[in-house]
């Protein structure tokens, strides 16, 4: 199994990383926003000799260095005269640093990078290849890796018919909490790409998207089970696909991202399903999912026709095993979720 | 107690209340006392899951548990408000703040309960 790693970015985080644990075959992390945003926040933006530093660290131990400029959104800077030389130039400092492969979202730089230069080229999670179809397109872009949309993490048809169109490496994000056919997706994205990237930089009252898709899930928990996470217990479900996966989680601090290392490592957790999901976090410390009382609900899913109000199979779940956690005084409890609310 | 033990049992008793009311997980994700360089001083209520229908309907009893937490602080309860995410049903914050001079005098020309889009006046006393 070949895990890559999520990393703030500095060699600290780095070395903290890679002492703690000997199962990461791959790190990732995001470059300089100043040449391609990233579609998701970053704690850091490291410049070319930081990259060029932790590379060279991450090779001493054996470990793969990714580079991800997945902004889904670059305003059209990318096809002017000026924004191509900028890119192209900042590619190829990336590529003479030596990192072993560099993740995009927009399908120019696909082909761009697989015509000039060595590095492996991954299509970013935020490209949305959620059939054989548009993998295939890539796939003719040039593509050697491409990142499945977790939107159909739990649909195994679409998987295995991708797995049999392609030839190119497929990753599978295994801890995404996003809502499960989010209304915001693109716009969220696009978003965070504008805020993330070369600028102008906006001044911004409030992430409403982010707030409505916690408003969401606090109003209908079901939610939370019907992001199409993978649990470390289910990996081997999903081998038959790929032998790669993909752990988020860019804005955690170590300790969590080793934590989920563990998890997925040993294919086990016994916890809070929270503590593994990269987003929502904030939502960690209002629900409790006992991870292994999902046991056994992949079989379900894996025959699931995503009609949810004729199946009600993930809110029955819901129901039954989510709790939330209360304060009575200054000690936190934790309830029942029909106690505090649930639909 | 410390003022950061009566800011944490003031969080979730005021939490507890808003679940109870509106018969949802309601969560506050973190409550601020604060002072600004204006003179302005009070709480900050950051909200997740509150919605602006929540604050229609049940007003008053959020206002009494607001005025009620605001005063276990030992804040004077003259200006509470909600801020919204303008143009949508999102309650990012509940607020208790005692106005300097200054800011008072930006509020007090103004009327209604909108003065500007992101604010929502659940109570404002007007100085003599």
């Amino acid at each position: 199994m070949k895990l890559y790693a999520p990393h703030v970015g500095h060699l600290e985080g780095l070395e903290e990383l890679l002492n703690g644990s000997k199962d990461i075959y791959g790190i990732y992390m995001a470059g300089t926003p100043d040449y391609v945003g990233t579609g998701r926040t970053n704690l850091s933006a490291p410049g070319l000799e930081d990259i060029a530093e932790q590379t060279e660290y991450a090779h001493e131990k054996g470990v793969k260095m990714e580079i991800v400029l997945n902004s889904s959104c670059m305003g059209g800077i990318h096809l002017t005269p000026e924004g191509y030389n900028r890119i192209s130039w900042y590619f190829k400092q990336l590529n003479n640093i030596g990192i072993d492969s560099i993740t995009v979202a927009e399908p120019y730089f696909v082909e761009m990078l697989a015509k000039e230069y060595d590095m492996e080229v991954v299509v970013s999670v935020l490209s949305f290849v959620d059939s054989p179809q548009k993998a295939e397109f890539y796939e003719e872009l040039g593509a050697d890796t491409i990142v499945i949309d977790p939107a159909v993490n739990r649909d195994f048809d679409k998987l295995e018919a991708i797995r049999d169109t392609v030839s190119t490496g497929l990753k599978l994000l295994v801890n995404e909490g996003c809502l499960y056919q989010c209304p915001f997706r693109y716009a969220h994205f696009n978003f965070f790409s504008h805020a993330n990237g070369p600028g102008p930089k906006l001044s911004v009252l409030d992430d409403y998207y982010y707030y409505k898709c916690l408003s969401l899930r606090i109003s209908d928990p079901q939610q939370l089970i019907k992001s199409p996470w993978i649990r470390p217990e289910d990996l081997k479900e999903y081998k038959h696909i790929t032998d790669i996966f993909k752990i988020g989680g860019r804005t955690h601090f170590p300790n969590w991202i080793l934590n989920n290392v563990q998890a997925y490592a040993n294919e086990s957790y016994d916890g809070n399903l929270m503590d593994l999901l990269d987003c929502p976090k904030d939502l960690k410390d209002l629900f409790y999912i006992p991870n292994k009382e999902l046991d056994g609900a992949i079989s379900q899913w894996k025959q699931c026709t995503k009609v949810c109000n004729k199946c009600g199979y993930c809110n029955r779940l819901a129901e039954k095993i989510i709790k939330v956690y209360s304060t009575e005084g200054c000690e936190n409890v934790l309830k029942p979720l029909k106690e505090n609310g649930g639909k | 107690m410390t003022i950061t033990e009566t800011l944490s049992k003031n969080r979730g008793e005021l939490e507890v209340k808003l679940r109870n009311l509106l018969a949802k997980p309601v969560f506050l994700i973190e409550m601020d006392a604060f002072a600004l360089p204006c003179g302005c001083k009070g709480a900050t209520i950051n909200t997740r899951g509150l919605q602006y229908d929540d604050l229609e309907i049940f007003e008053d009893h959020i206002v009494k548990y607001l005025k009620d937490t605001s005063e276990n602080l030992e804040i004077e309860p003259s200006f509470l408000f909600a801020r919204l995410v303008p143009g949508t049903a999102e309650i990012a914050s509940l607020n208790s703040r005692v106005l300097c001079n200054r800011c008072y005098m930006d509020f007090a020309r103004g009327s209604g309960k909108k003065p500007r889009p992101d604010i929502y006046i659940l109570n404002f006393i007007r100085r003599e």
